[in-house]
């Protein structure tokens, strides 16, 4: 899989296969092709849902996608380089998966039948306590998604074994013959589309990814340059933000002396918000002359961006007890004696020792509430890495794995272009990006990489 | 006290919480105590966030005015620290903030020097206000004419005691003690010395939409009319009652039968009244501030009305000066009317000092 040059610009770079571990599993070519074509396709096809909600309003629609119509709009405007593209867009078929990636389907498959049919005859049982009730009921309907396309799966196969008898009797009839081949096809179509289906709905999800986010940006090595582009930084989330119809609200902002931002941060509220901006974790570094720079070089600075899901109290466990909270004591005796507009308050997680202060609300109340907030999602980030952690080796080393340190995007600005060293996507407009738009392009690719690493996990874990 | 539209409400100076049904009941009389003393029409000032825009100056004076004002900010430095704990330069640059939110009208960016910006006083008037915060040290609650107090903003003129941070507490106390009891929680509860109406409506929100109602009292006419403003902006006036009169005077009706009572009463001793910041001391009404010669004056006073009218199971909530002024309150609860009170307890506010007394009323 090579490079090529869109009509963009747009360079597209794919990886080559995925080593894992100690693990010998390593996707088929066949398996990627299928997969990106799958997963090309389903991408395509939510973005056609999330731009046209008007043209598909009932969920049968769903399900057949028609991508004669749609697809070359939406392909044309970025990735069109991509020779799989091509293979997909003159292709009616769904992608099928390899007879490898089947087989081990298929053992979950059954495995979640016979989970259902035992919680079934236990729930037949009237022996059973409320709470053992309540839990299977509760089991029950986490599988039943799953287990409706199961028993949807199951006929559509019944019917193509039902079909293949017929074909091979009517050898000799020519109309039967054909009317049995046309059917075969559409069933075989179907059947593919139930396991691609299937497929996704066993994948692992992030729970944490429909939450609202805190975002923090850092300014790294560079001095007053690093401060200055992390204030760019920020104000390129709140922009892109704004274009999605989140809301932005800003938390704190530390200002280093050429009033660039040494440290801010902001809680970004809105539809599943934290599934879209995880993957800016990391180290974005800018190449650009500094304003401060007289000699017109060109710098490096760094800055660090944290993505951290929001969390209550209830999320993490938060006891009063464990919670210290200050606020600035004057001299005085505070109470009715004192006027003062200085709320600041600070809190401190006892256990872990993590301090928050914010001051810039106009109650403490709320600054209070604010803390609160930041806290909590920062327990919640430490509990998610260290469950992270704990996981397969083979997950800690994929995308999103949340290694702040990690490298992730290169502004260069006199060559005027982005890059996500994740991906190997490259953008031509900085500009562009700075204000906003387009970090779609790099957050599509990252998604659909996640989705990749995801099935990999998937099938080794079997 | 009948509210007339002419004499106190300009249309177009309503404020935005108020829906048109509720616009209807400003025209009727409030059902007062037949107790309370003659009524006085007092006209509570609109808060300078929500008068209308009618005033507008060109950017580059604004942005004039604003470095003038922090001119004179960083220019105080800490003189006001040092001579009565009052504010510091970075302080009063934020207040400077503040004051321009609440007077400006849009905050949009990419605006010109020579484009206009819409306010909602006039250019001078800043000039005024910022003036009369530092050099007469005019509390900056009472130059915008609001104070953010938990999650409200309420209306604050002088005449009223500008809500303190640390009352913020005693709402959380009433909170946790009704989320466990429905009984308390559908009763009435007395908020005494209101003020600006604080407690009042905090404890209103609280409560919730069931039966549970508030009475809040206080002796000033300017209290009562500026509580009254703040109830309904915040639409509870079906669930609040405001009677002016001294502390339980007003509810001579509800003997025995109160489920709460919750009160910030003054509590400063008077030989320290002298020697207060001058935000304080200078501008806020003496009376909501002076508790005699040990502070406690109103402080006891609450405590034997107490003992009359609340039910048994009733909760309390009193805010002092802290420290010792908590422990000889909770000394008198225990030694001078025992058996009156139980589960006492002294809680602390965020700066470490015990100033809160609660309990129960057996």
């Amino acid at each position: 899989m090579g490079k090529e040059a869109g009509p963009n610009g747009l360079i597209v770079k794919q990886r080559s296969g995925l080593a894992c571990g100690n693990s010998s599993f390593h996707l088929s070519d066949r398996d990627r092709k299928a997969l990106t074509m799958r997963f090309h396709g389903t991408f395509i096809f939510c973005r056609c849902l999330s731009r046209l909600p008007k043209r598909f309003d009932s969920q049968s629609e769903f399900p057949h996608p028609d991508f004669r119509r749609q697809a070359p709009f939406f392909l044309r405007s970025y990735s069109s380089g991509i020779p799989l593209f091509n293979l997909f867009m003159y292709s009616e078929a769904q992608a099928q998966l390899s007879p490898e990636l089947l087989n081990i389907m298929e053992k979950r498959l059954s495995a979640i039948e016979y989970r259902t049919a035992c919680l079934n005859k236990f729930l037949n049982q009237p022996e059973a306590s409320p709470s053992e009730y309540a839990k299977a009921n509760k089991e029950l309907r986490k599988l039943s998604g799953s287990v409706d396309l199961i028993n949807e799966l199951r006929t559509k196969q019944k019917e193509i074994d039902g079909l293949k008898s017929l074909m091979a009797e009517s050898s000799e009839d020519k109309d039967m013959l054909n009317m049995a081949i046309e059917e075969m096809g559409q069933a075989i179509e179907e059947e593919r589309r139930l396991q691609n289906l299937l497929l996704k709905s066993l994948l692992p999800k992030d729970d944490a990814d429909e939450r609202d986010c805190i975002l923090e940006v850092r300014a790294g090595t560079g001095g007053e340059e690093a401060s200055l582009f992390a204030m760019d930084i920020f104000r390129m989330y709140e922009k892109y933000a704004l274009k999605k119809g989140w809301k932005f609200e800003v938390v704190d902002i530390a200002q280093s002396d050429l009033k660039g931002y040494k440290e801010a941060s902001s809680a970004i509220a809105g539809v599943g918000v934290f599934g879209k901006l995880k993957f800016e974790s990391g180290i974005h570094r800018v190449q650009r002359v500094p304003v401060t720079e007289k000699l017109g070089r060109v710098h490096t600075s760094a800055v660090s961006v944290a993505i951290l899901p929001q969390a209550d109290a209830v999320d993490v466990q938060l006891k009063n007890e464990d919670v210290r909270i200050d606020t600035y004591r004057s001299g005085g005796s505070g109470g009715q004696h004192a006027n003062t507009t200085n709320s600041a308050v600070r809190v401190t997680h006892i256990p872990t020792g993590i301090m928050i202060a914010i001051q810039d609300e106009r109650s403490q109340h709320m600054n209070k509430a604010k803390a609160l907030k930041v806290l909590c999602a920062k327990l919640y980030e430490m509990e998610r890495l260290r469950l992270h952690r704990s996981r397969s080796k083979l997950r800690s080393e994929q995308i999103g794995s949340g290694d702040r340190s990690e490298r992730i995007r290169t502004y260069n600005f006199p060559q005027g272009r982005v890059t996500d060293h994740r991906v190997g996507i490259t953008y031509h407009s900085v500009d562009d990006v700075m204000q906003g738009e387009n970090l779609d392009v790099f957050i599509d690719a990252l998604l659909l990489q996640e989705e990749m690493d995801a099935i990999a996990t998937f099938s080794s874990s079997q | 006290m009948n509210l007339s539209l002419s004499g106190v409400y300009r249309p177009h100076s309503l404020p935005k919480l108020l829906t048109y049904s509720s616009f209807s009941t400003l025209c009727r009389p409030f059902c007062y105590s037949a107790l309370s003393s003659s009524p006085t029409c007092v006209k509570p000032q609109v808060p300078l966030f929500l008068r209308p825009p009618i005033y507008s100056t060109k950017l580059c004076d604004l942005k004039k005015w604003h470095d003038w004002g922090k001119g004179v900010a960083l220019s105080i430095g800490s003189t006001f620290v040092q001579s009565d704990d009052g504010p510091d330069s970075s302080m009063l640059c934020r207040e400077l903030k503040w004051l321009m939110e609440d007077a400006v009208v849009d905050h949009s960016l990419g605006v010109e020097d020579d484009d206009r910006v819409k306010m909602r006083i006039g250019i001078e008037g800043l000039y005024c206000l910022w003036k009369q915060r530092v050099q007469e040290r005019r509390p900056f609650q009472y130059v915008v004419g609001c104070e953010h107090w938990r999650d409200l903003v309420l209306s604050v003129q002088e005449g009223v005691l500008i809500p303190r941070p640390e009352t913020e507490l005693v709402v959380d106390f009433v909170a946790d003690v009704v989320s466990e009891n429905e009984d308390l929680r559908s009763g009435v509860w007395a908020d005494l010395g209101t003020g600006s109406g604080a407690l009042a409506i905090g404890i209103g929100r609280v409560l919730g939409s069931e039966r549970g109602r508030v009475i809040a009292t206080d002796l000033s006419p300017v209290a009562v009319s500026v509580a009254t403003y703040n109830v309904q902006r915040y639409c509870l006036q079906d669930k609040i009652d405001l009677r002016e009169g001294s502390w339980f005077e007003p509810l001579k009706d509800m003997e025995g039968k109160l489920a709460g009572l919750v009160s910030n009463p003054p509590y400063i001793p008077s030989k320290d009244i002298s020697g207060l910041q001058a935000e304080v001391g200078r501008h806020e009404p003496r009376v909501a501030l002076d508790g005699g010669i040990d502070g406690m004056q109103a402080l006891l006073h609450l405590c034997d009305g107490a003992v009359l009218m609340m039910k048994p199971g009733g909760f309390l909530a009193f805010e002092t000066n802290g420290e010792q002024q908590s422990r000889a309150l909770v000394d008198y609860m225990k030694n001078h009317r025992s058996g009156s009170f139980c589960n006492l307890e002294i809680r602390a506010d965020f700066a470490g000092i015990q100033r809160f007394v609660i309990g129960f009323h057996q």
